[in-house]
């Protein structure tokens, strides 16, 4: 599997999402080899990692598990050569990943422009091609409009390329079934490691272009997504929202896109019965990146709705983006800046403790192909409202609905949620049981199906 | 000489519009107009009509030994005359025979008779009072909302002067006790008429399932269900909603030619003829008091009154609406008429989660894509009236 790192490494959902569904799958049986890219910071970075069922560093946690497993070795910057021995490969025990990190300067969402940004600033580091495969072997970069080997300079798209040589010759001998990848950036790995082992790939959907970037999408990121997504062998959609779009934008026919919803891990230490919160200082949350998809300044256009009606409702906007800026102003032109809260990039306690604050999870997404966070949200006890604009809105009954662009009935559902306790309560009641529904497992059965069809 | 009792019942609520507090706060208007037209408009030619009138022919074609009773709500009465005024023609064509009896019930189908007895008691004489003018009739026998009955409301009901009512023949209640008699509601001196759900339901909602062991129930198989019950039974009470025939069960399921034929195939059997509950009242000894210690429907597989008040949105909202009494009293006329739509039990029902909690999704019958779109309209409509 060619994913992206586990949290707490993560900028969003794709992250979440690669560690519940890889997990499952290991639980269920598989022998799941999950390759992430490693952002390269100079040090030696541990090439092969064995996590137990919880997510942990099994080989770390116990040394003598990881040595009985004969798991190991190191890997230097360009280095292409993992010490993996066969004996460690076969061994590893049911429930338990191996976690394979190959050096890349990828990382999930980033798009073309705050790569260059990165780069300049000394954030990212790309490393070289070192090695015998050439550039004219790998899957659509092989050949441009005029039939010539697309090369790239320093950008997005030259590391793209290395990534995909780079786990094209580190995997090429190994032995699998299947490859499952996640997300454009790693279409051509997946592409270039099928034809190098003849194995079928699949290419699982988080996000299109579309959704993240609207109007103002890449031309080049859409160039790979529509070869990779009519050349995968099958397509994973994590919505019928998104398995949608990707016929519409893409012309994919739907007879080889599949739907596998998210699941969500519900946290065992929640309390059965929501707590309500009192009345006084009541928290409404925006929590994601605070990008053109995620919807931000139709949160702020209700929020000026709302704040006119109760004084005493507070904005949390937590996240970054490229979008901050203007939503920042905004909140001022509005009068609303003692209103708002911008604590920025949360993580880790951070993010248990803005939920913790919270009366009221608003997701307003603009394109959203799934929306794993709304499912956070309803794990911590916050009801939320989503926008109908997302795959979870398929999945998720108990929650207030409301069309993004839809700002008065968006102000009027925040200012119902906040209200009425009761229909907090009822709301909040009714979604922790159906969200213990959506499990991960029940993913990763709709995958074997996947991967039984195609091998 | 046993007997089987049909009645059906007639009614639509005044569906709210999904206003948010802004445009209300513009406008002050509830109620979805158009939705209230186009379902009455649905209902009226699927059901209302072409049922209405195969009734009156098999009354003419059986010389009137075929008879039934009907429960028609003011809500609905007042919707026909707007949107389909021929509704009303038929009915009162159909009573004129003889063979229908029009029963008493609150004119707005509320819950008033669990919060506020005396609305009840003004919403059911204003109900006779319509029945009167508009058919020429004075209800005698009652029925309350969604057949909700406990012995409470059977005092509030004797006290209104009727002779009987209708409840929810549930066997947790009746024990060895059959519904197919006629019994009296604890302590008092009325007749208590109880349907019986099995053949009940085995009309309103197995008819059209494939799946179920008997389909297809011919008439022919249904009226040797009834007369089994001869020499155990002076009555078989058949209590459902009459959109049942052409909207429930659709015209291609073939129930419209089942009630054709099912009268000749009852009547078939020589000991057998159809009632009305009055007359039944007045043919048969009470044989029994059933108690009803708390309220029971004939709503879902619990009978109870979980489906209005299951959870708190409905807890609250009904709490909020008859606490604003003395407020609609006060101002009268036009506010009292909105504040009385707005006591309709539908508008619970639509905020009801139990069943929309295990994927079953046909079984919410709702305007609303949510139960909390459903209290969200609601709250609004009150607030706003609040504030006149």
């Amino acid at each position: 599997m060619l994913g992206w790192e586990f949290p707490p490494h993560i900028s969003g959902g794709l992250g979440t999402a690669c560690e519940g569904l890889s997990q499952a799958l290991a639980r269920a049986g598989a022998q799941v080899m999950f390759v992430v890219p490693k952002l390269l910071g100079g040090e030696r970075s541990d090439s092969v990692t064995v996590v137990d069922a919880d997510g942990n560093d099994a080989s770390r946690v116990d040394g003598e598990f990881f040595e009985a497993f004969g798991v190991g070795g190191w890997m230097r910057d360009g280095d292409v050569s993992p010490v993996i021995s066969d004996a460690a490969r076969r061994s590893v025990p049911r429930g338990y990943r191996q976690v394979i990190s190959v050096p890349a300067a990828l990382k999930p969402y980033i798009n073309p422009q705050d790569f260059l940004a990165q780069l300049a600033r000394g954030k990212l580091k790309v490393g070289t091609l070192g090695s015998s495969t050439s550039v004219e072997k790998i899957p659509f970069f092989e050949d441009d409009s005029n039939g010539q080997p697309t090369h790239y300079g320093l950008d997005l798209f030259a590391e793209v390329q290395r990534y995909a040589v780079k786990i094209s010759e580190l995997f090429a001998a190994e032995r699998f079934d299947v490859i499952h990848c996640h997300d454009w950036m790693t279409f051509p790995a997946a592409a270039a490691l099928s034809r190098a082992t003849g194995r079928p790939w699949i290419a699982h959907v988080h996000s299109l272009e579309h959704d993240r970037s609207g109007a103002g999408a890449n031309e080049e990121i859409q160039r790979i997504e529509r070869w990779g997504l009519h050349c995968a062998d099958a397509i994973i959609a994590v919505s019928h929202f998104t398995a949608d779009l990707i016929q519409s934008e893409y012309g994919v026919t739907s007879d080889k896109i599949f739907i596998v919803h998210n699941g969500v891990y519900v946290r065992s230490a929640h309390s059965s019965s929501a707590p309500i919160r009192s009345h006084r200082n009541r928290v409404i949350l925006f929590l994601g990146r605070v990008t053109f998809q995620k919807g931000p300044d139709y949160f702020v256009e209700a929020a000026g709705k709302v704040a006119a009606i109760l004084p005493d409702v507070t904005f949390v906007m937590a996240g970054t983006g490229d979008m901050l800026e203007r939503c920042r102003s905004r909140v001022a032109e509005l009068k609303l800046t003692d209103r708002f809260r911008f604590p920025g990039f949360v993580r880790g306690q951070d993010v248990e403790d803005v939920f913790s604050s919270a009366d009221l999870y608003v997701m307003p997404s603009v394109s959203e192909p799934f929306g794993i966070s709304a499912l956070e949200a309803i794990s911590h006890d916050i009801p939320v409202l989503i926008s109908k604009q997302s795959g979870v809105s398929e999945v998720l009954r108990h929650a207030l609905k409301v069309d993004f662009w839809d700002v008065e009935r968006m102000a009027d559902l925040m200012i119902n949620a906040l209200e009425f306790p009761e229909l907090r309560a009822d709301m909040i009641k009714m979604a922790q049981a159906e969200v213990k529904r959506l499990r991960w497992d029940s993913s990763a059965e709709r995958c074997f199906d996947v991967y039984r069809l195609v091998t | 000489m046993p007997s089987v009792c049909f009645y059906f019942q007639v009614h639509q609520p005044w569906r709210l519009r999904e206003s948010s507090s802004f445009q209300l706060a513009r406008d002050h208007w509830y109620f979805d107009d158009e939705k209230n037209r186009a379902v009455m408009r649905k209902v009226a030619d699927k059901c209302y009509l072409p049922m209405t009138k195969l009734l009156h022919q098999i009354i003419d074609a059986t010389d009137g030994r075929f008879k039934c009773a009907f429960s028609i709500t003011g809500t609905a009465l007042d919707q026909m005359y707007l949107y389909a005024p021929e509704v009303i023609e038929e009915f009162k064509s159909i009573v004129k025979t003889g063979c229908v009896e029009i029963l008493g019930e609150t004119y707005y189908h509320s819950l008033a008779a669990l919060y506020d007895p005396g609305e009840f008691a003004e919403q059911v004489r204003m109900h006779s009072r319509r029945m009167k003018h508009e058919f020429g009739v004075t209800p005698t026998v009652f029925r309350n909302t969604e057949l909700i009955f406990s012995d409470e409301i059977a005092a509030l009901v004797t006290a209104l002067g009727f002779k009987g009512v209708l409840a929810e023949g549930w066997d947790p209640l009746l024990g060895w006790r059959s519904p197919n008699f006629v019994y009296r509601p604890v302590g008092q001196d009325i007749a208590l008429l109880l349907k019986n759900y099995r053949l009940s339901d085995d009309i309103a909602f197995r008819f059209s399932n494939r799946g179920w062991n008997e389909y297809p129930l011919t008439a022919e198989k249904f009226a040797s269900w009834v007369h089994k019950v001869s020499g155990n039974g002076d009555v078989v009470n058949l209590f459902m909603d009459y959109e049942t025939f052409g909207e429930h069960q659709w015209a291609d399921s073939g129930i419209f030619e089942f009630m054709k034929a099912l009268p000749e195939q009852i009547l078939s059997h020589k000991d057998w003829n159809f009632q009305t509950p009055s007359q039944v009242i007045a043919r048969y000894e009470k044989r029994d008091e059933v108690s009803f210690p708390v309220p029971y429907s004939w709503a879902d597989t619990e009978r109870d009154i979980s489906a209005w008040r299951g959870n708190r949105m409905q807890d609250s909202s009904l709490e909020q609406i008859y606490t604003l009494s003395a407020f609609a009293h006060e101002k009268g006329g036009e506010a009292l008429e909105t504040w009385r739509k707005l006591l309709t039990s539908d508008h619970f029902y639509y905020m009801c989660t139990k069943w929309f909690s295990d994927g079953d999704v046909h079984a919410y019958f709702s305007p609303y894509d949510s139960p909390y779109d459903a209290f969200v309209a609601y709250m609004n409509c009150i607030r706003d009236f609040q504030g006149k």
